[in-house]
């Protein structure tokens, strides 16, 4: 035998020969753990409790070793499925025509190209061009456009409740309306095509917003003045988080309107429109990046 | 000068070194947005071969922007350290990466070439490394910097603690970085995106946090991540700052759009040196990400790797206590799905250390890219192992006001243990007295995990 082979032979035997690691020991039961759930208002540590006034943040979860306890992990997991699927639900083809609306969509063509390409999602197709051209009433002063956006979730759930008292708010406050549209895979940029096409002073998307964790239900509207390709997001007012938990969508309507409504009287929006005088009916509208109070819920309970 | 490479008796033709940069990189949405990625996996080996054989020489004398155009192309021209970079010019890109892989080489020796290397020399070299390769020049790679702590030692791993609220609640915002510290995080900063980008605001929140990090002596930094003018105005007012924080991108267009220019940075730069609170020496935090200059139309042409090394050459004139690039929060556009993530992740972290930053990673991804929670998980391993300086931390890694997942805070102390790594030596010696941590045993101390040990004002 080689002297290699000697060296080998002799670690195998230092290394326990063929029993490389000695039997467990037993164990005795092991006890339960104390309970550490995710945050409730009513539940949890003392610091979870103190903080829930203060912030949305999860804190006073606690951990195991290093890492979160099982209630903990599964909470996480349903809230970034739910943010997932939001960005993940496609808004159907015939949704917009069966509920009363004029269906655009922009040029792209399947879901994949709409989170690649963002300058096709800012502009209609030929097809929804020449059917806008003929469909719309022109010359109005405010066009609403539903859209899909980043959750058709949220478009489906609380878009035409928005779509309903914004257009009510902008007619009581002596607004003319256009049709009502919905564009698929549209993004915010798609409202000056829009509302260049039918020649509408104030052009008005409400679209699904980005989900954040938890959340997806989530709108937010995007209003400009004299609506035309190449104006920028200085240009815009907007409003974000319109939904049950944030600024309900009949509040958001109104709001809107109120935007609307100084966007025509001024002439102007984005940076330049003066909203001083409307803090009060505006609420959070009445900054250039509203944030409306968030709630988090626990979203997940297990039937017993 | 000759750019063409044949595969399979098909010849393959460049028009000039920034098209050999674009198509050589691996697969990015962001270089598909703008035109210029490889238009087969074929073209891109025949790239990289082209690429492979200029010499760094060569990559000087062809910046992806223009000398005339640009002010960055300008500065790194005019401050490259000519010893340093006589030592490699006549390597070519192929045999430069060789070098670098060798054992011989150390970090010692990394960082004698690094202040003669153009961020396009970077770049290149990034474009013909595997991950793993990536990985072993950058774990080789040795960083100091000092503040109030001392960063980028070996064994070392450092995070920062992000307690972002969407309406600036300070109440909130300190809840958040209480429980942050008492997981072992925060040692690289105490860092708040502001929701309000108003001096008065940046000054509320920094004087806040300055008064919790006293009450409990913890040695760490605090920033302020408010546009650079307002942290100008805010120092002003005369609160305290340890760090100085701005974004930065590649090109003096894309820094145009972010409303800053190399002489509003030389300046803010004189100001921090003159009233920063930090010990120093370094006192500047930059943030990057690959993207940034596409999504203001101020790319020239060139591709999202390139650009971003020459954010890194803007930031290495500040000598900065910190520089991380946001990887996935520019969205799926510029970073489709976990692989491409990972891999930027890992190319700016090496094109960072190779260029001489204490270069950290926020690891992450906004909820429309597609990647999944596994992956980020892996990506921060990997990062770990790569001897990143440091990573984000917070609320389970969910950022309430940005919107978007990153590292957590119970992420650190895991990745640390699995890798062996320490907090910064300031920190770590903080960590023990204060029972956070055990090392005779490698665990969890008594008041690991209990925000409540760390003393509100």
């Amino acid at each position: 035998m080689s002297r290699t082979r000697q060296l080998i032979d002799a670690l195998r035997e230092q290394l326990g020969g063929s029993a490389p690691e000695p039997p467990p020991p037993p164990l005795p039961r092991v006890p339960e753990p104390p309970v550490r759930v995710f945050p409730r208002r009513s539940e949890g540590t003392r610091y979870a409790r103190e903080t829930a006034a203060h912030t949305t943040a999860v804190l006073g979860i606690g951990q195991v070793g290093t890492r979160y306890a099982t209630d903990v992990v599964l909470q996480f997991q349903a809230e970034l499925a739910v943010a997932h699927e939001a960005v993940g639900t496609e808004l159907p083809e015939d949704w917009p025509a069966q509920n009363g609306l004029l269906g655009l969509r922009s040029r792209v063509s399947n879901h994949r190209e709409f989170l690649l390409r963002p300058d096709l999602g800012r502009l209609l197709d030929e097809p929804s061009l020449a059917l806008l051209k003929k469909e719309a009433r022109h010359g109005v002063d405010v066009q609403p456009i539903l859209a899909d956006g980043l959750s058709a979730v949220a478009c489906m759930q609380s878009g035409l409740a928005l779509l309903e008292s914004f257009t009510k708010a902008c007619q009581a406050r002596g607004l003319t309306v256009g049709i009502p549209v919905c564009a698929r895979y549209a993004r915010v940029w798609l409202e000056d095509e829009i509302g260049q096409t039918v020649g509408a002073k104030v052009a008005a998307i409400l679209l699904g917003e980005r989900p954040g964790l938890g959340t997806g239900d989530g709108l937010s509207a995007y209003l400009v003045y004299n609506p035309k390709v190449g104006n920028t997001d200085g240009d815009r007012n907007m409003m974000s988080n319109i939904h049950p938990r944030g600024t309900p969508p009949a509040v958001a309507g109104d709001r809107l309107a109120v935007l609307a409504r100084a966007m025509v009287d001024q002439k102007r929006s984005g940076v330049a429109l003066d909203l001083s005088r409307l803090t009060a009916e505006l609420g959070e509208a009445a900054s250039r990046h509203p944030r409306a109070p968030q709630v988090r819920v626990r979203l997940l309970e297990v039937e017993k | 000068m000759h750019l063409a490479a044949t595969i399979r008796n098909v010849v393959h033709r460049f028009d000039s070194v920034r098209e050999v940069l674009a198509r050589a990189n691996p697969p990015k949405s962001g270089d598909d947005l703008a035109g210029i990625s490889a238009r087969s996996a074929v073209e891109r080996v025949a790239a990289r071969a082209v690429l492979a054989n200029l010499t760094l020489h060569e990559l000087r004398q062809h910046p992806v922007v223009p000398y005339e155009k640009d002010e960055l192309t300008r500065m790194v021209e005019h401050t490259l350290d000519e010893g340093a970079f006589k030592a490699v010019s006549h390597l070519t890109v192929g045999q430069f990466r060789e070098w670098l892989l060798e054992s011989e080489t150390d970090g010692l020796k990394i960082r004698s070439v690094s202040a003669g290397l153009t961020p396009e020399m970077a770049a290149a070299v990034c474009k013909l490394m595997s991950n793993m390769d990536l990985m072993t020049v950058a774990s080789k790679c040795q960083v100091v910097v000092r503040a109030n702590n001392t960063l980028g030692l070996p064994g070392r791993l450092s995070s920062r603690v992000q307690p972002n609220h969407p309406t600036d609640d300070v109440q909130g915002i300190l809840y958040s970085m209480r429980e942050g510290l008492s997981y072992g995080c925060g040692d690289a900063v105490i860092g708040v995106n502001p929701s309000t980008d108003t001096a008065e605001s940046t000054a509320e929140i920094l004087t806040a946090i300055d008064k919790v990090l006293k009450k409990n002596d913890c040695p760490t930094q605090h920033c302020v991540l408010s546009h650079v003018t307002v942290q100008m105005r805010a120092l002003d007012l005369g609160c305290p700052m340890d760090l100085m924080f701005q974004s930065l991108a590649g090109s003096e267009a894309a820094n145009k759009a972010f409303g800053i220019s190399l002489s509003l940075m030389d300046e803010a730069w004189e100001k921090m040196k003159e009233k920063g609170t930090a010990r120093g020496p370094n006192s500047m935090y930059f943030e990057t990400g690959q993207g940034s200059a596409l999504s203001s139309a101020a790319h020239h042409g060139a591709d999202q790797v390139t650009l971003e090394a020459r954010a890194y050459g803007f930031a290495r004139r500040y000598k900065p206590f910190l520089v991380n690039t946001v990887v996935g929060f520019i969205g799926p556009e510029y970073l489709e799905d976990g692989p491409q993530i990972t891999r930027a992740g890992l190319e700016d972290h090496f094109m960072g250390k190779l260029l001489g930053l204490p270069m950290g990673c926020d690891a992450c991804f906004t909820y429309h890219a597609r990647m999944s929670q596994d992956e980020l998980e892996s990506l921060k391993v990997l990062l770990g192992a790569a001897g990143c300086t440091y990573l984000m931390s917070l609320p389970v890694g969910d950022d309430i006001m940005l919107n978007y997942q990153s590292t957590s805070y119970h992420d650190i102390p895991s990745v640390r243990r699995l890798l062996n790594k320490r907090p910064t030596p300031e920190f770590d010696a903080w960590m023990v007295e204060r029972g956070l941590w055990d090392y005779e045993q490698n665990v969890p101390g008594p008041a690991f995990g209990r925000p409540e040990a760390i003393l509100p004002t």
